[in-house]
C-alpha cells in the first residue's frame, strides 16, 4: 500500500515536471513567461538602464548573448547555465538577486524548462527538438549454436576468508541462464533461478573488480588485482572454464574494463588514468587513450562496436572511436566519479551513473544528456542526522529490453524504463530502517544486474551477499 | 548513557593502560597479557583516529588536505569521525580495508610500506599501531555506538622544564582525560612539537632536550587538544651577578623576576635627551620641540619624567593618536560609491566618533561595547560602521566579520575553525559557527539618501550552519557550552561578554596590544595571533597589566601611564654583553622604526612646512588622514604615496601585520632625492631666521641636532661640521645640507 502510495506519487511529480517543461500545448517562452520573472527580479541591475557585468537580461537576444564574461544562458543545459547556478546558489553571497530572498520555486521551474527545452523567444519560435528515446530490442543475436553455458569446469578450491569478501562484480550471459559472480581470488558461475552453483574458475591475482560477458555469451572477461599491488584483465572460455588471454600488467587493480561486441579488444582503465586498448588476438596494447585526468572507474564498449565510454573518478566520460582510438566526444555533467557505464542493445543510449548520486541517459548522436535525474537513489534521513547523506548510485546495467537496472547508497535496486521512469525499487533488507548507527555500517548493493531474459534481478551487496528478485515483483526470493 | 556501555568501556581502558604499561617497562611479561590484548575490540574513534593521527594520515599535507591526497580525504587531524569512517570503510569497497582477508587492506600495506605509498612507512608491523589497525579491520571494522566518551582534555607530566645546559634530557607523558570520567596515557598516540629547537628539541616519544640559551615552549597534541610547557634552558651561572636594579612598579618587578630567573642583565635606564624624544614620539606622535626640550632638560626635578608622561597623556596628540591606531585597526576608509555603505561621509563620522571617544577618556570596554551592538545610520551614527568597515563588501558576510572580529577584539584568529577544528588552539567548528551566528542577522537596508545605508538586525535570520553535521549552531560566545539564548539581535549579549571584566580573552588582548605599541613587541608576538600554541613570554606579565586595566576601569591612559612610568619602558637600547641575544625579555628597549605617518608629521614638525595629503584640507597631520577615494573601498588602499613606501597600513586587511616598518631601498631614495624632504628643507623658514639673527654656525649646528634629533651634537659631531661649514658661515644651503643630513639619518627615522 505505502509503496502503491509511493509511486503514484512518483508518477504526479514526473507528469508536473512534464507539464513546465512545456513541450505540449504551452511551450515556455522568453516573452511569455521569462521576461516577466527578469523584469521583477532583474533588470534593476542588469537591463536597459544599467548593466552590471555587461549583462542585460531586457532583451532575448541581449539575454542570450550573456555579459560580459560570455553566455550566461545554454541553450537545453540549464545545468550548465551560469545563469541558473546563481539564481539557485545555496551560498547567499553568490546568490542572485543579491540580498533578497531566493525566487519562489515555481520561477526556477519556468527558468529551467525554457533554458531545456532550447530558449525559445515566443510562441512562434521553435524549440530543441523533442528527443526520442523509441527503443526496438534487437531479436537477432550473434553467434550460432546452443547458448554457451560451463560444462563439467573443475573445482576451485575456496581461499579461507575471515568473512565473505564484498561482490565487487557480477555479470549476466546475455544468452543464456547464467550469472557470473565475484568472490575473492575466484569467479563463479550461477543459476540465476535456482542460484545453484555451475562451476567456478580461479582468479589468483585477487580481487575481481569487473566482470563482462561477451556478446556472443563464449567469453567471459575478469579484471581487477590486488590495490597497489598487481592489475590485469583474463578472458576465460565459459564452456571450458580454460583461460584464454592475460590483458594488461598493471601495478594497481583493474577497475573498470570491457570486451568488444566482436571479441577483438578488450579495454581496461585504473589509477593510472590511461584507458588501454589491447587485441585479444595478440595481446599486444593498440592504443592507450590519454585524456582523464583522474582514475578511469569506468568503461565500456557500444554493441554496434563503433565507440568506447570510459568515465573517470572526477565526473568526466570521454566517448572514443572503438577502432581507431581517436576522440569523439566529451560527455560532462557528473560532479562527482562516474561509478558505471552501460549502454544499450541499440547503441544509441548510453547511461552513467556515479557518486554525485545522478543517472543521465546520453543521446548520443547528440552528445546531450536525453534523461537526467538527480538524486536518483534518495537515501532515507535518519533522525538526528543533518549532514550530508551519500547519494551515489554505484551501478547501472541495461536489460535486453531497454530498462536500467540501478544500484545505490541508499541500499536499494531500482528499475527505470526506457524513458526515465522508475519502474520498481527493490530494498536490500526493507525491514531494517536507516538509523544513526547503522547508517555507515549497512551493506551497499554493488553491483546489480538482469538476466538474458530479463526475468531475474540479481544483486551483489558489500557483505558478499547475493540477492535475486524475480523482475515483475519486489518480493524477495 | 548506558551503565552497561561505560562499564565494558571502562575495564577496557584499564586493559588498554596496563598493556602499554607493561609494555614499557619489559616485553617479556607483555606476553602474558596477551588474552587482555585479544579481548580489547579497538573503537574507530577512540584507538583507531588516534592511530592517523599520530602517524600524520589526517595531516595537513597528507590525507589531512582539504582535497585528500591521492583521492582519499580524511578530515585534518580527525575533525568528523563520522565522514572518516565512510571513507575509510565505505567510500570505495574492496579497497581500502579488506574485513574478508584483514592483513591484505591497503591501509595496513600502506602503513607499514608493505606496497608503495606517497606518505612512506609509517610504522612496523610489530607495533601497536599495526596492531590496533589489525585488530579493528578483524573485527570488521565497526563503527562506534554514538556513547563513546569523548576526549575532553589532556595535560602533560610537567607544566615547565628547566635545563641547567644544553645536552640534557627529560621525558614527558601526555594523559587524557574522557567524557567519562576516565583518562588513560596517550603519549604513544599524542604528537609533538617545539617553538624553538635551537633552545629545546622534543622528539615524537616526548623526549625533550636542551639545545641552547633560551627560553621556548614544548607542545603535546592530541584529539583536538594542544598542550604546552615552558621551557628554559639556562646559560652558565659562572659570571653571572644579579644587579638588583630599582624597580619602579609592578612592570619591573615581573620583568626582572623573569630576567634573573633566566641569567639575563638588563640595560642600563636611558638618557633624558632619549626619554624626552622616546616619550614624546610614543604618546604625542611627534618629536619635542626645541622648547620642550630645553625645558625639560633645564628641569632638576627628581619626577620629572612622571611630569612629562601627564603632561603628553593629557593632550588631545595622545587622543589623537590611539584614535589613529584604532581607525587604522578598524579599517576606517571612505569613498564615493554609496552601495558599499562605506562612503566618505559615513567614514567622517566613524573617524570624528572614534576620536571623540579617546578626546573624552572613554572606557575601552564602552567604546567597543557601543559599536558592538549600535545598529542605524552608517552616516548619522558612526560606531554602527564596525559593520560596514570591519570588512568591506557590498553585503554584511558573516563569516569574515566573525572571523575580524574575534581577530580584532580577542587577538584571536578563529576562521581556521571555518574548515576544521583549530589545530593548534582550542577553537572547535562548533566554537566558529556559533561565533559566526551573532553576525548572520546584520543587514543593510537602503535609508532616505543614497549614501545612507542603515544596519539593522533581520529577526527572520538563522544561525549559521556548521557544515559537519548539517545543524545550525545558535550564537554562542568562544568558549562557552550553552549557545546565549537569546531570541533576535544577540548582538548586546555579545557585547556584554566580549566587555566585561571578567573576559580575560578581551581585556589581555587590549593590554597586550598597548604594551606592543609602547614597547614595540608584544607579550605575547604577533599581536593578533593568540593561542595555545603562542604563549606569552611573560605571563605574570600580561596577567598583571590585563588586571591592571580591568581595575582601572579600562582607562587607557592609566595603563600607559604605569607603562611609561616603568624602568623596563625607560631602559636603553644599548644591551649588555648579557641581553644581547635577548629579543623577546625585555631585557633592553627595541629600535623602532617610526610609522609611516609618524615620520611624516615628524618630518614637518622639524621643518616647519606642511605637507598637502590628497582629498584633505591643507595642514591635516598624517595621523589623522584616512584613505579616501572617488570609487568603492574595497581593496586596499595606502593612499599618499609616502605611507606606500613607509609601510602605512594598507587597510586591506585587519591584520596587524599590515602596518609595516622594515626597511628598504625606496624608503632610503625617498629621503634622500623624493620631494618630501628636499622640498621641505628648502622652503623651510628655519635657516633663514637664524642667519637673519646672526647666530654664530656651532649655534646653528647645534640648534638642528635639537630640532631634528632631540639631542647636542657630540664633541666630533661639533667639530666636523664646523669644519664643513668652514669660511661660509653666511651659506643658507651648508646648513641646509647638514639639515638634511639630519633627517636623513637613521637616528631621526628611528625610536630608539
Amino acid at each position: 500500500m505505502f509503496r502503491f502510495a509511493f509511486l503514484s506519487l512518483v508518477v504526479t511529480l514526473l507528469s508536473a515536471a512534464v507539464s513546465v517543461r512545456g513541450d505540449d500545448a504551452m511551450p515556455v517562452t522568453y516573452d511569455d513567461h521569462i521576461a516577466p520573472i527578469f523584469k521583477r527580479h532583474c533588470f534593476q541591475c542588469h537591463g536597459e538602464s544599467k548593466q552590471e557585468a555587461g549583462l542585460n537580461l531586457a532583451s532575448y537576444a541581449a539575454a542570450v548573448k550573456g555579459g560580459s564574461g560570455g553566455a550566461v544562458i545554454v541553450s537545453g543545459r540549464s545545468s550548465m547555465s551560469r545563469l541558473f547556478q546563481v539564481i539557485t546558489a545555496e551560498d547567499a553571497a553568490e546568490r542572485m538577486p543579491p540580498e533578497n530572498e531566493p525566487l519562489p520555486a515555481e520561477q526556477f521551474a519556468l527558468v529551467k524548462a525554457w533554458i531545456d527545452t532550447g530558449l525559445r523567444q515566443n510562441a512562434g519560435s521553435a524549440g530543441v527538438p523533442t528527443r526520442t528515446l523509441s527503443f526496438t530490442p534487437s531479436v537477432t543475436l550473434p553467434g550460432d549454436g546452443p547458448p554457451p553455458m560451463p560444462e563439467n569446469l573443475p573445482a576451485v578450491e575456496r581461499t579461507k576468508t575471515a568473512r565473505p569478501f564484498p561482490i565487487l562484480a557480477l555479470a549476466a550471459s546475455p544468452r543464456a541462464p547464467l550469472v557470473a559472480v565475484a568472490g575473492y581470488e575466484r569467479v563463479d558461475f550461477i543459476d540465476p533461478e535456482t542460484r545453484d552453483s555451475l562451476g567456478a574458475v580461479p582468479f589468483p591475482e585477487g580481487e575481481p573488480h569487473v566482470l563482462r560477458f561477451s556478446r556472443s555469451g563464449a567469453v567471459l572477461l575478469a579484471a581487477g588485482g590486488r590495490p597497489v599491488q598487481n592489475g590485469l584483465a583474463v578472458l576465460f572460455d565459459v564452456r571450458s572454464g580454460q583461460r584464454v588471454a592475460e590483458l594488461g600488467n598493471e601495478t594497481d587493480v583493474v577497475i573498470a574494463a570491457d570486451i568488444s561486441a566482436d571479441e577483438r579488444l578488450v579495454a581496461i582503465g585504473g589509477q593510472g588514468r590511461v584507458v588501454k586498448v589491447f587485441s585479444t588476438i595478440n595481446s599486444e596494447l593498440q592504443h592507450s587513450l590519454v585524456k582523464h585526468t583522474d582514475w578511469v572507474t569506468a568503461i565500456a564498449f557500444s554493441p554496434d562496436g563503433q565507440l568506447l565510454a570510459s568515465g573517470d573518478r572526477v565526473g568526466n566520460i570521454h566517448l572514443w572511436d572503438a577502432v581507431s582510438g581517436g576522440v569523439v566526444l566529451p560527455l560532462s555533467e557528473h560532479k562527482a566519479a562516474v561509478k558505471s557505464l552501460a549502454w544499450r542493445s541499440d547503441s544509441q543510449v548510453l547511461a552513467s551513473c556515479g557518486e554525485d548520486g545522478s543517472i543521465v541517459w546520453w543521446d548520443i548522436a547528440k552528445g546531450w544528456p536525453a534523461i537526467s535525474k538527480s538524486d536518483a537513489h534518495p537515501p532515507q534521513r535518519p533522525a538526528g542526522i543533518n549532514a550530508k547523506i551519500a547519494n551515489g548510485v554505484l551501478d547501472a546495467s541495461f536489460s535486453s529490453q531497454g530498462e536500467l537496472i540501478t544500484c545505490g547508497r541508499d541500499q536499494t535496486i531500482r528499475v527505470w524504463s526506457p524513458d526515465g521512469l522508475l519502474l520498481q525499487s527493490l530494498t536490500l533488507d526493507a525491514e531494517v530502517k536507516p538509523t544513526v548507527t547503522n547508517l555507515r555500517t549497512r551493506t551497499l548493493p554493488l553491483r546489480a544486474v538482469v538476466t538474458f531474459d530479463g526475468k531475474t534481478i540479481v544483486a551483489g551487496d558489500s557483505a558478499g551477499k547475493l540477492y535475486t528478485w524475480p523482475s515483475d515483483t519486489n518480493r524477495k526470493k | 548513557m548506558n551503565p552497561l556501555n561505560s562499564l565494558s568501556i571502562h575495564a577496557r581502558r584499564a586493559a588498554m593502560w596496563s598493556i602499554w604499561l607493561i609494555l614499557r617497562l619489559t616485553s617479556a611479561i607483555a606476553a602474558e597479557d596477551e588474552t587482555a590484548s585479544v579481548s580489547a575490540s579497538p573503537s574507530f574513534r577512540s584507538d583507531v583516529m588516534p592511530v592517523f593521527f599520530r602517524a600524520g594520515c589526517n595531516a595537513g599535507t597528507c590525507h589531512g588536505s582539504a582535497r585528500g591526497k591521492d583521492g582519499f580525504m580524511l578530515s585534518l587531524f580527525g575533525y568528523d569521525a563520522r565522514g572518516d569512517y565512510e571513507r575509510v570503510v565505505q567510500e570505495m569497497p574492496g579497497r581500502r580495508v579488506n574485513a574478508a582477508v584483514p592483513e591484505q587492506s591497503l591501509l595496513l600495506l600502506k602503513a607499514i610500506g608493505g606496497v608503495p605509498h606517497t606518505g612512506g612507512k609509517l610504522f612496523d608491523r610489530d607495533s601497536e599501531y599495526y596492531k590496533t589497525l589489525l585488530r579493528w579491520i578483524e573485527e570488521g571494522t565497526p563503527d562506534d555506538a554514538t556513547t563513546v566518551p569523548d576526549t575532553v582534555g589532556i595535560a602533560l607530566s610537567q607544566v615547565s622544564l628547566e635545563f641547567e645546559q644544553a645536552g640534557q634530557t627529560v621525558s614527558l607523558q601526555v594523559t587524557a582525560t574522557y567524557s567519562d570520567g576516565s583518562s588513560r596515557d596517550v603519549t604513544s598516540l599524542a604528537r609533538f612539537f617545539s617553538n624553538n629547537p635551537s633552545v629545546a628539541a622534543i622528539d615524537a616519544d616526548g623526549h625533550v632536550k636542551s639545545a641552547g640559551p633560551g627560553d621556548t615552549n614544548v607542545f603535546a597534541r592530541f584529539s583536538r587538544f594542544t598542550v604546552g610547557a615552558e621551557t628554559i634552558v639556562l646559560p652558565p651561572a659562572a659570571g653571572f651577578v644579579w644587579p638588583n636594579p630599582p624597580a619602579n612598579n609592578f612592570i619591573d618587578t615581573l620583568v626582572f623576576d623573569r630576567l634573573q630567573k633566566l641569567r639575563i642583565i638588563p640595560s642600563d635606564i636611558c638618557d633624558d635627551e632619549t626619554f624626552l624624544r622616546r616619550v614624546t614620539l610614543d604618546l604625542g606622535a611627534r618629536p619635542p620641540t626645541e622648547a620642550e626640550y630645553q625645558d625639560f632638560m633645564a628641569d632638576t626635578a627628581s619626577n620629572k619624567r612622571s611630569k612629562k608622561i601627564d603632561e603628553l597623556l593629557a593632550s588631545d596628540n595622545f587622543a589623537d593618536y590611539w584614535a589613529a591606531l584604532w581607525a587604522e585597526q578598524l579599517r576606517v576608509m571612505g569613498g564615493n560609491y554609496s552601495p558599499d555603505a562605506t562612503h566618505i561621509k559615513a567614514a567622517d563620522q566613524y573617524a570624528k566618533w572614534i576620536r571623540t571617544q579617546f578626546r573624552t577618556s572613554r572606557p575601552l570596554n564602552e567604546f567597543v561595547a557601543e559599536m558592538v551592538s549600535a545598529s542605524g545610520s552608517n552616516i548619522s551614527h558612526g560606531p554602527v560602521n564596525l559593520y560596514t568597515m570591519l570588512v568591506h563588501a557590498p553585503h554584511v558576510q558573516a563569516k569574515p566579520l566573525a572571523a575580524d572580529f574575534s581577530q580584532v577584539f580577542l587577538g584571536v584568529q578563529i576562521q581556521c575553525a571555518e574548515c576544521h577544528n583549530h589545530p593548534f588552539d582550542r577553537w572547535t567548528q562548533d566554537d566558529y559557527y556559533g561565533f559566526v551566528s551573532f553576525f548572520t542577522g546584520i543587514q543593510r537596508k537602503p535609508g532616505v539618501e543614497p549614501r545612507e545605508k542603515r544596519i539593522y538586525w533581520d529577526e527572520k535570520s538563522s544561525p549559521a550552519v556548521n557544515p559537519v553535521d548539517g545543524q545550525g549552531k545558535p550564537a554562542k560566545v568562544l568558549g562557552a557550552i550553552e549557545p546565549v539564548g537569546v531570541t533576535g539581535d544577540p548582538r548586546a549579549a555579545l557585547a556584554a561578554w566580549l566587555t566585561s571584566p571578567d573576559n580575560e580573552l578581551f581585556s589581555k588582548n587590549l593590554a597586550n596590544r598597548i604594551w606592543a605599541q609602547l614597547l614595540g613587541r608584544g607579550v605575547i608576538d604577533p599581536i593578533d595571533d593568540i593561542r595555545v600554541s603562542n604563549p606569552a613570554v611573560n605571563a605574570p606579565l600580561l596577567d598583571a597589566l590585563s588586571k591592571r586595566l580591568v581595575e582601572s576601569k579600562f582607562d587607557l591612559r592609566s595603563l600607559v601611564r604605569d607603562i611609561c612610568h616603568s624602568r623596563v619602558y625607560q631602559m636603553s637600547t644599548m644591551p649588555t654583553s648579557s641581553n644581547v641575544r635577548d629579543t623577546r625579555q625585555f631585557s633592553h628597549a627595541h629600535l623602532r622604526r617610526l610609522r609611516a605617518d609618524v615620520l611624516l608629521d615628524s618630518v614637518v614638525a622639524v621643518t616647519g612646512v606642511p605637507r598637502p595629503l590628497n582629498y584633505w584640507p591643507p595642514g591635516t597631520r598624517a595621523i589623522d588622514y584616512y584613505p579616501r577615494s572617488s570609487g568603492g573601498t574595497e581593496g586596499p588602499n595606502p593612499g599618499d604615496p609616502f605611507f606606500a613606501t613607509f609601510g602605512r597600513s594598507t587597510r586591506g586587511t585587519i591584520c596587524a601585520c599590515e602596518t609595516k616598518t622594515e626597511p628598504t631601498l625606496s624608503q632610503v631614495m625617498h629621503l634622500s632625492v623624493g620631494d618630501t624632504v628636499r622640498d621641505r628643507i628648502s622652503a623651510s623658514p628655519l635657516v633663514e631666521r637664524l642667519l637673519e639673527a646672526q647666530t654664530p654656525p656651532e649655534e646653528i649646528i647645534e640648534q638642528l641636532f635639537i630640532r631634528t634629533l632631540s639631542r647636542r651634537p657630540t664633541t666630533s659631531e661639533r667639530t666636523e661640521l664646523r669644519e664643513i661649514v668652514g669660511d661660509a658661515v653666511q651659506d643658507r644651503l651648508v646648513y641646509e645640507d647638514i639639515f638634511w643630513g639630519l633627517l636623513n639619518s637613521t637616528e631621526f627615522a628611528f625610536n630608539h
